[in-house]
């Protein structure tokens, strides 16, 4: 998982130098979409510590695995600690990383739970209705009808999708949908 | 010219024609409607047709301008038309009219229509990115046919399996409450 070597580079790292970096790294791993940020306070960071940038990355890259270890086998931050004194850490740096695990952990589970892999995702729903006034077939109707575009995620992509449904089946599918949420909360 | 053929067949039109559904829109529809009648009957087709598409347009004429009664129908039937025959088809017509107008009404041509739909409520425990959790999830199957009008008579219906988190869930409720909301505000109207 992680390179000894590398994460024995830290001790080049003052303690309080490394809060720092913990926190930023942190920072990063809840706001994920925020990378042009992050890299530019990394560069800021070696500039005033007078650390080369390279080593410096490689010392993130190696503690950026930590977080994600812990979510895939749920450990607790004392685990964490456990482990970063393990791979050489100091105790104190090892006690302050724990300590903003268990701070962020809930975000970071959050985001991993959102990244789950979903089927087909339904993303939006577009509605309209109105009355059918007339035919080929028939002069004068007057029948209500309802239609719904669902725009759904297929892999990568998105497709709509076009249904119409009469007054009847909306009844009955607003029901259905009814039953569904009482399920999915009685599981929450 | 149609009285003759009209008079002798017509124990089996009162039989059969309400139940060959008397509303396909095409001219290859009333073929298999022919052939139905034909073994019954020695008659050579083209007289025959003739008297099924006459029927059919009669039966479109009654079906479109919803006439419901039995004096709009009968007034549609020329002077010298056969009394019996006349009174015959006029109740005939009465009797299917509103199962007819709903054929019409069902097989109109419309967005894929919904036919079907099933649901499954599923908990996901783990996954790649994480070991333990437990979030409920929706599957919705909805199963869609195809516009009737363009199938024929195998109409193509495709099965779309969607996933809904709760919070999507709750949103298309919102909506679909709104839609409720809406529609019984014309109701009422």
């Amino acid at each position: 998982m992680c390179d000894d070597a590398q994460l024995r580079d830290t001790v080049l790292v003052s303690s309080q130098q490394f809060s720092v970096l913990t926190d930023m790294l942190f920072r990063f791993l809840t706001e994920p979409k925020e990378v042009e940020r992050f890299l530019s306070q990394l560069t800021d960071f070696a500039t005033m510590n007078k650390i080369s940038l390279g080593p410096l990355k490689n010392i993130v890259n190696s503690i950026l695995l930590v977080p994600s270890g812990a979510l895939k086998r749920n450990l607790s931050s004392e685990q964490v600690r456990a482990d970063f004194i393990a791979l050489g850490l100091s105790e104190e740096k090892a006690v302050y990383f724990a300590q903003q695990w268990n701070v962020n952990s809930p975000t970071l589970t959050r985001l991993a739970v959102g990244h789950t892999l979903m089927i087909n995702q339904l993303i939006d729903m577009e509605w309209k209705f109105g009355v059918t006034a007339g035919s080929s077939e028939l002069k004068k109707v007057g029948s209500i009808f309802l239609q719904l575009k669902l725009v759904v995620k297929k892999g990568s992509q998105m497709e709509n999708v076009h249904i119409e449904l009469t007054l009847p089946q909306f009844y009955s599918f607003l029901h259905e949908m009814e039953r569904v949420k009482t399920s999915l909360e009685s599981f929450s | 010219a149609l009285n003759p053929l009209i008079q002798i067949v017509k124990k089996d039109v009162k039989r059969d024609w309400p139940q060959n559904q008397a509303l396909g829109n095409t001219a290859c529809d009333l073929l298999p409607m022919c052939n139905a009648f034909q073994p019954s009957r020695a008659f050579s087709p083209l007289p025959f047709l003739q008297l099924v598409s006459a029927l059919h347009n009669l039966t479109r004429h009654v079906v479109y301008h919803s006439l419901m009664t039995a004096e709009e129908i009968l007034s549609l039937f020329p002077e010298n038309f056969h009394q019996n025959l006349k009174n015959l088809l006029t109740k005939i017509i009465l009797e299917n009219i509103s199962s007819w107008r709903n054929e019409a009404q069902a097989s109109q041509i419309s967005l894929p229509r919904l036919v079907d739909m099933d649901w499954r409520v599923d908990i996901k425990t783990s996954s790649d990115s994480i070991s333990r959790m437990a979030v409920p999830t929706c599957l919705l199957q909805l199963k869609i046919q195809e516009d009737v009008a363009l199938c024929g008579s195998s109409p193509v219906v495709s099965a779309l399996t969607v996933e809904l988190s709760k919070e999507t869930l709750d949103t298309m409720l919102e909506g679909l409450g709104r839609i409720r909301d809406q529609l019984s505000a014309v109701a009422n109207k």
